[in-house]
């Protein structure tokens, strides 16, 4: 028998991974339906999916085709089982691709994401639960509105994304004037709009004036 | 015992994070290997996986802050195992709504959910909306790079400038947000304003001068930790700055 790549190895697993994490996660709701000895009429189920559903089934399409060429194959299949792509994994990849010099679109790229995103699911996941389980008692009055800490927690994102786009914006300052600015005027006349709604337009706007300026001969010679 | 925090969840909890946990391992040491094999040094693999663990820690205990915001209604199991699964809080937050309006609850996720039948309903909308992505996957993710790797062999110059074109434009909609994005109302630090502003900047500052320290005296142990540190400093000018300034300053959010 022909042995497995390394490449076709992460797909093959990665769909077997995939496929236990959709029914392990589906069994949960009737684990606890069967534990509690009620299931919900279906018209419930039904009339609170409904939005949802309107709202995230799209988007998930969208996130699918967006992130996958960013996170590599690995760090794909790891990331849509543990979620907080944006927030968390997709950065943690990113930096660690720049710090080791790789990119994104090798082999190198591939593996070095993988390993930043399985220790980032790890510790994520090592962190919620020792912070549920040891300090649930004390943890309220950290997080909690009048707590010293709440107002960094609150900026948490701008504090990742300021240092992210930085060392990005240094290296290719001329790609990062379209985006930005696109983004902002379109909040002005939005403010509410959400970034499940401005990450595909700023990464659309941003690969077509790329596309342009690379046609102009103004990057990437 | 309260029914949403007995043993029977507290086991399932666990049997979601040996899973996840499980999974990372497998594909952390299926990559670590093919490193070593396309020989990447390990000195480099380690600084990967210990910059990676630092940087995870202040998100991290976001998404556990956000455990606890949605506690007060579930309890504290199924927002954990929620989170620790696909979950993030734009999505669980309004699908746990959605699934309380059903019921013709006006309280929302304000008030404690005490009916097993709410609770049980509340468990299955956030799953059934959230698992579209682990459907998606195994379809589109072979197709997907496929579709990459020949643009990348066609022109690989061009393909560089799409990926950080890509990369730029996800960073750009969260730039964008900090700058002018419009919270709700009736919530302080969810809107563009000082205290989004001020972690921005301070982030971009502590950045550069991390990396130039890192490049000017040589220590590169920095390097991997320029970016976790700017993000934990930033987050300490936020809180210091919110203790010091007058609060109409510190808490002035220009779209609301």
């Amino acid at each position: 028998m022909k042995e497995r790549t390394y490449e076709s190895g992460v797909h093959f697993y990665g769909i077997l991974w995939d496929i236990a994490a959709l029914l392990l996660f589906l069994m949960l709701p009737v684990a606890i339906c069967l534990h509690l000895g009620v299931w919900p009429e279906a018209r419930y189920v039904f009339e609170g999916l409904l939005p949802v559903a309107l709202l995230f089934y799209p988007t998930s399409v969208i996130e699918v085709f967006t992130y996958t060429p960013l996170l590599g194959a690995g760090g794909t299949y790891l990331s849509f089982v543990t979620g907080n792509i944006t927030n968390l994994k997709l950065p943690c990849g990113l930096n660690a691709m720049e710090n080791a010099g790789v990119r994104a679109n090798s082999e190198e790229g591939e593996v070095i994401s993988t390993i930043a995103i399985a220790t980032s699911s790890i510790v994520t996941t090592l962190i919620i639960a020792v912070g549920v389980v040891a300090f649930s008692p004390v943890l309220p009055y950290l997080t909690d509105d009048s707590s010293v800490f709440a107002p960094a927690f609150d900026q948490v994102v701008p504090a990742l994304f300021g240092a992210l786009g930085i060392s990005y914006f240094m290296k290719h300052w001329k790609l990062a004037f379209v985006p930005i600015a696109a983004i902002v005027i379109l909040l002005l006349f939005n403010g509410t709009l959400s970034t499940g709604v401005l990450i595909p337009v700023g990464v659309v706007i941003s690969m077509l004036s790329a596309h342009l300026m690379y046609k102009k001969g103004w990057v990437g010679q | 015992m309260d029914f949403k925090s007995d043993g029977f969840m507290y086991a399932l909890g666990f049997l979601v994070v040996a899973f996840v946990v499980a999974q990372s391992v497998f594909f952390l040491v299926r990559a670590w290997k093919r490193a070593k094999a396309l020989g990447i040094d390990t000195s480099s693999l380690k600084k990967t996986v210990s910059s990676s663990a630092l940087f995870t820690v202040a998100p991290a205990l976001a998404i556990l802050a956000t455990v606890l915001t949605l506690s007060g209604a579930l309890g504290l199991v199924l927002p954990w195992i929620r989170l620790t699964v696909i979950g993030a809080i734009t999505y669980e937050v309004p699908a746990a709504e959605a699934a309380i309006d059903a019921f013709g609850s006006a309280a929302g996720l304000s008030q404690e959910v005490t009916d097993p039948e709410m609770f049980s309903t509340v468990a299955w909308v956030m799953t059934l909306g959230s698992i579209m992505p682990l459907i998606l996957v195994p379809f589109l993710l072979k197709k997907i790079q496929k579709g990459m790797s020949k643009a990348v062999a066609k022109n690989g110059k061009w393909a560089d400038v799409m990926s950080a074109a890509a990369f730029i434009g996800l960073i750009a909609a969260f730039i964008g947000r900090a700058i002018a994005g419009k919270g709700e109302e009736s919530i302080i630090g969810d809107g563009a304003g000082v205290m989004s502003l001020c972690a921005l900047v301070s982030s971009m500052i502590f950045m550069l001068i991390l990396q130039s320290i890192a490049n000017r005296f040589n220590i590169k142990w920095l390097q991997p930790f320029a970016m976790p540190f700017s993000m934990l400093l930033a987050m300490g000018v936020v809180m210091i700055l919110s203790q010091v300034l007058p609060p109409d300053i510190a808490l002035f959010e220009w779209r609301g």
